[in-house]
């Protein structure tokens, strides 16, 4: 098995620098945050152990948010551009967002039995409006294979601008309606945590954010390689 | 509420678990990946041992 003299072994696909370094600051930080979250950080008086929940279902519940975000950015440049790139941020960004979502959704619930005894409030907005943004990025995929080539990555931008109307709903839902179950720890005035306490919520908070990044950078990667894989196989078949 | 670790248990280990499959499936991608690299490596190969007569088909 000697490597063929056409593969050039110090070719590097774009950003693959990149996912190689976000992966290690992911893990660095992930590592970090979970042993700060379990051994360091203080027990909360009022709920106990079960706070500690907390850390990272609202840390990948905002690294959701700001992978929709990305994801509108993507589709606005797309739309500007036409340029290929911008479609396969956007539709990873949202992919890795509706992960997170689900992952917020599914921390909550266990967090709501825990606390409130229940599984899930369908009167609360904050959990009924978070639901539907997921639903809505859900739909993204639908949308996305019921079109083909140029089609399909217009109308993934334009759903993926439109889908992020969505977004500040759900943020701003329980700050609207207060008298709800849901807490609110973040508000103008302040965090409503002490700094031992907030100091883990932001390395948790930056560790999602860097996962967000390192996963996307991967994502990235691939699809270069498969596109590059693609064009490279077309133009075997036709020499 | 002194009790209640086995529900921070079951929130992490889904985190953990789905961040996971995750990964697995971005690894599987990247194998398939590698697999074609190593088809359209072989096809050269046999193409240069051939002199281009090949068409590869």
């Amino acid at each position: 098995m000697t490597p063929s003299s056409t593969t050039d072994s110090t070719t590097r696909i774009p950003g693959e620098r990149a996912a190689v370094v976000w992966g290690i600051i992911a893990t660095v930080l992930v590592v970090t945050s979970t042993i700060g979250v379990f051994l360091v950080a203080p027990e909360d008086a009022d709920q106990g152990v079960i706070q500690r929940i907390f850390y990272f279902h609202v840390a990948i519940a905002l690294a959701s948010l700001v992978a929709f975000a990305v994801a509108c950015v993507a589709g606005i440049l797309y739309l500007r551009t036409r340029n290929d790139r911008w479609d396969d941020v956007g539709e990873a960004s949202i992919r890795i967002g509706l992960l997170f979502s689900v992952l917020v959704v599914l921390t909550g619930s266990i967090w709501a039995k825990a606390s409130w005894g229940t599984w899930w409030v369908w009167s609360d907005p904050r959990l009924v409006t978070y639901l539907i943004v997921v639903l809505i990025y859900a739909a993204y995929f639908v949308l996305r294979s019921s079109a083909e080539d140029d089609r399909r990555m217009r109308y993934s931008a334009i759903y993926a601008i439109a889908g992020f109307a969505s977004v500040p709903l759900s943020f701003y839902s329980v700050r609207v309606a207060e008298s709800f179950v849901h807490p609110v720890v973040f508000t103008t005035s302040g965090a409503n945590m002490p700094d031992s306490m907030l100091i883990w919520f932001v390395v948790s908070l930056a560790a999602m954010l860097a996962l967000f990044i390192a996963l996307l950078e991967v994502d990235l990667v691939g699809r270069r390689s498969e596109r590059a894989l693609r064009r490279l196989a077309l133009r075997l078949e036709n020499a | 509420m002194s009790g209640g670790y086995q529900y921070v248990v079951a929130a992490y280990a889904v985190i953990w678990f789905l961040l996971l499959a995750y990964v697995v499936v971005l690894g599987a991608r990247t194998a398939r990946i590698g697999r074609q690299v190593e088809a359209i490596s072989r096809m050269l190969d046999r193409r240069e041992r051939t002199g281009g007569d090949e068409d590869g088909a």
